[in-house]
């Protein structure tokens, strides 16, 4: 009956049986419209309740546990100070030196499988830590601890470069080895010749 | 800051290579559109009374309802979780442009569907009386099995008629309005970041649904042998002439202000005009899809003099036009967009596939379902008036 | 700065008056036009932000309150304001800060392979790039992306020395704006603005419609091929709640990332904050940047 007011109101012919007496006949297809929509509203608001997570906006207007699911993803890229905890010598060969900076994973690889397995033997004497790889000279390999004595590994960084801050230690290799006169030019392992590792010179 | 997009060595930013949007996002304002543009013409009979339009108004709606039908197919092919699609409305976002769309397309269809119920209410009643066999049942389950209609019921139903498609215009103006502003509020794209955006949106589909309507009015007409209703022609092109002046103006209006006061996206967008959209947006759009229509469309809308059958064929073909034109635009503003790469410094390819779920295959299946569909509402409902004799009968 | 003074926690109150707030956002944030040339004013710069942080959570944590179906208000809802009224008290929750120092990269993408890592990104993909930009004596400036393992042996042509009138790295990841535009537009609440101040991606709720990579105007977002979700660099999230710093900056080898509290004022990132004149990347758009760079030029978008 509402809408029917409301359909008389708007329209702009005049209600011309306005006197005559609406029966429950002739509105019985509104009730079993209304019964029908209603029926599909509330089947939509079920439906709509349950997809709702429990946790959701008990914190902030998002799925409160999405912070917990984010935070709980692993920690890869070892940080210097997990390696020095057990490889403390190597923390003060390197200390105060000028390649403090340059971090473990940058000429040992992730060691992720290594820290792992490190964490375990410190409790279990029966796991042994396999020995370190050679690097394979691919700056994305998969290998998971190396050691490099490539001087590809210095030149990521010491290759001259148009961008570098001026004050930067620049290499050109050839100029470079020629000045130094190094015995082996070719050598891969010419870098630590002189400037050591651990305890780089410049 | 200068637009680095001829030069040299142009650089994009990584992640822009990928555009994220692909010919999906295209058609889905395209067919939103139409939805929106049928139904202004259905209110244009229904609630402004402009009697000529009768031949045309129960198929606008019918046409409008499959439209609609279809609207979200192309959202769906476009999600990368589709399955998590109606997380829209379990918990939507009241700060995103985005999260409004399943109220207001909800809402904008119910209104459509009571008003096509009612509007063919009778037809459905009398071949539930009619009909046979399994037929029979599915015209009764169709009348929620209330199969009689008394002369007061249909005097109400008249009116409720009148009601929902006052209610109809502002739900078909929001929907497809608000398309625009999806794409207007994203101040990082200065090709989209406009306020005009909902109003070029509103105009160009109410351009699209007349466009479609007179097209497809032809068509049924020439296929079952009837002569199409001059009048009703008429006054469809003098609606399209109208509103395509409208749309033109605005979306002129939109880049002419950008061009003219030199803003600091006019750099990005002359780039992006004068080359990767050269022949999208200034033949296409502009020329194709504009301007030709301008010029032919007054032929069938004003022209008492020349044939009923050439102004109906220049009809048809200002009606391609404009489609082809709003095509095009929606292409230009959804591609377009993704066109360059946020660093300004260059383009970005647009890959375009055949196959796949965003493929060209996918986006024709898109396009063609509303028309299966509405071949098959055809079968089954009167989509032409009554005689006004059958009509008056009802009324009395 | 009176927002804290006055007792409005009722959530129509909060969302009226955050709503002020934010708009005045905008227009602080253009006023402090050159902020960070002097470190005078960009203590006052830091407060400030301090304050428009909380006032945007306010707002939107308030305006989804009054939509949200099976939320009731309750206080431990709304991050509420820190005692004292002015904005210096430590806040209950930290408050990052990234530097990105332009004078110091070398370009060597350390960072790049660890973010690659550490975050499963797919390639062709990325959290985090570094630019290199090249200004030639004859006016021109090109840009290019730093390679992944550096130039180094990567085989790329390098510009003649003698050309180049000056040559700088800009690496970019997320600016973690306090008023993100991809969290404004994400429709599912799956995008997070973390109670510290970072902006993650809810894999489980994302649906997938790109308007997010859309709206960030710093190209970080992507939709990730891999997981079919957006994807985007949250400062090592899951490092930081460990308090362990983002892999990139763990990786960096000279100092061109620094990531730490900006609310504490003894931390590395505070310091060199103080001392050095930053600035925040498209600043006219008013998404004000939590990452600030050293050393910006304006050829840098």
């Amino acid at each position: 009956m509402v809408l029917f007011s409301i359909g008389g109101r708007m329209t702009d012919k005049a209600p011309t049986q306005g006197t005559v007496m609406t029966s429950f006949n002739d509105t019985r297809h509104l009730w079993a419209l209304g019964a029908f929509l209603a029926a599909v509203g509330l089947v939509g608001m079920v439906v709509r309740r349950e997809m709702i997570p429990d946790d959701f906006g008990t914190t902030g207007p998002y799925r409160a546990s999405a912070l917990d699911d984010i935070a709980a993803q692993p920690s890869l890229f070892q940080a210097d100070a997990t390696c020095h905890a057990c490889h403390e010598a190597v923390k003060h060969e390197r200390a105060g030196k000028s390649h403090e900076a340059v971090r473990c994973a940058h000429c040992h690889g992730l060691a992720v499988d290594h820290v792992a397995m490190a964490r375990r033997g410190a409790e279990d004497a029966t796991v042994a830590l396999p020995p370190a790889a050679e690097w394979d000279g691919d700056f994305l390999t998969k290998a998971d601890l190396y050691i490099s004595k490539d001087r590809a590994t210095c030149l990521s960084c010491h290759e001259a470069v148009v961008g570098m801050p001026a004050d930067f230690k620049k290499i050109d290799v050839a100029v470079h080895l020629e000045e130094q006169g190094a015995s082996e030019p070719l050598s891969r392992e010419t870098c630590f010749e002189c400037h050591g590792g651990h305890d780089t010179a410049p | 800051m200068e637009f680095h997009a001829l030069h040299d060595a142009p650089f994009i930013f990584p992640n822009d290579a990928h555009p994220a949007w692909s010919i999906m996002i295209v058609l889905y304002p395209y067919i939103t559109g139409m939805v929106a543009g049928a139904f202004v013409v259905s209110t244009m009979y229904h609630v402004f009374h402009r009697e000529a339009l009768r031949p045309v108004a129960r198929l606008a709606v019918v046409t409008s309802l499959c439209l609609g039908a279809c609207a979200t197919l192309p959202l769906l092919l476009h999600l990368h979780q589709p399955l998590r699609a109606f997380n829209v409305v379990a918990t939507p976002s009241p700060t995103s442009a985005m999260a409004g769309f399943g109220f207001i397309y909800s809402f904008y269809m119910l209104v459509l569907l009571i008003d096509v119920w009612l509007i063919f209410r009778p037809a459905i009643v009398e071949r539930a009386g009619t009909a046979t066999g399994a037929w029979r049942g599915v015209y009764r389950a169709l009348a929620l099995g209330v199969v009689e209609i008394t002369p007061r019921a249909a005097e109400i139903d008249r009116r409720l008629v009148h009601a929902l498609s006052v209610i109809g215009i502002p739900a078909a103006c929001v929907l497809h309005g608000y398309v625009g502003f999806l794409f207007g509020a994203i101040k990082a794209n200065p090709w989209w970041s406009s306020s005009l955006m909902p109003v070029i949106f509103l105009t160009s589909a109410i351009v699209s649904g007349i466009a479609v309507l007179t097209l497809l009015y032809l068509f049924l007409c020439q296929r079952s042998d009837m002569e199409p209703d001059a009048e009703c022609v008429r006054s469809l092109s003098r609606l399209l002439w109208m509103f395509l002046l409208l749309a033109v103006v605005f979306e002129a209006m939109d880049i002419l202000h950008v061009a003219y006061e030199r803003e600091e996206e006019w750099h990005v967008i002359r780039a992006l005009l004068s080359t990767k959209l050269r022949f999208s947006y200034l033949t296409l759009q502009i020329v194709i899809g504009s301007l030709l229509p301008l010029l032919l469309l007054p032929l069938p809308a004003f022209s008492r003099r020349l044939g009923a059958g050439f102004r109906h064929s220049i009809a048809g073909v200002a009606a391609v036009l404009v489609l082809v034109q709003v095509a095009a635009m929606r292409w230009n503003v959804v591609v377009g967009g993704q066109l360059f790469s946020k660093s300004f410094r260059g383009f970005v390819e647009y890959p375009v596939d055949w196959f796949g779920r965003e493929g060209l295959l996918a986006a024709a299946v898109v396009l063609a379902l509303p028309m299966v569909l509405l071949w098959g509402v055809m079968k089954l409902l009167p989509v032409w008036p009554p005689s006004p004799e059958s009509e008056s009968g009802a009324k009395a | 700065m009176s927002l804290f003074e006055l007792p409005i926690l009722s959530t129509l109150g909060a969302a009226a008056a955050g709503g002020c707030a934010s708009g005045g956002c905008a227009s602080g944030g253009c006023s402090t036009g050159g902020c960070g040339t002097a470190p005078a004013e960009r203590t006052s710069e830091n407060s400030r932000r301090e304050f428009l942080k909380t006032a945007t959570t306010l707002t939107l944590g308030a305006m989804s309150l009054t939509l949200l179906p099976g939320v009731t208000a309750g206080d431990d809802m709304l991050p509420l304001p820190p005692p004292g009224g002015d904005g210096h008290a430590p806040a209950a929750k930290p408050m990052y800060g990234f530097l990105i120092d332009t004078t110091k990269c070398i370009g060597a993408g350390k960072c790049l392979t660890a973010c690659r890592v550490e975050n499963s990104v797919p390639d062709g993909q990325s959290r985090t790039w570094v630019e290199r930009y090249v200004h030639y004596k004859d006016g021109r400036v090109e840009v290019d992306l730093v390679p992944e393992t550096g130039y180094a042996g990567s085989g790329e042509v390098q510009p003649a020395a003698e050309d180049v009138l000056q040559a700088y790295f800009v690496p970019k990841l997320c600016n973690q704006c306090v008023d993100a535009p991809c969290n404004q537009v994400c429709p599912v609440h799956a995008s997070i603005k973390s109670p510290e101040g970072i902006e993650l991606v809810d894999t489980e709720r994302c649906i997938g419609c790109g308007y997010c990579v859309q709206a960030c105007p710093y190209g970080i977002r992507f939709m990730n091929h891999d997981t079919g979700v957006a994807d985007k660099c949250n400062w090592c999230y899951h490092r930081v709640m460990r308090n362990e710093q983002p892999a990139c900056v763990e990786a960096c080898p000279t100092g061109a990332r620094v990531f730490g509290r900006i609310d504490d004022p003894d931390s590395e990132i505070s310091k060199r904050l103080a001392t050095v004149p930053t600035n925040v990347l498209k600043q006219h758009l008013g998404t004000l940047p939590l990452t600030r760079y050293v050393g910006l030029t304006d050829e840098v978008t």
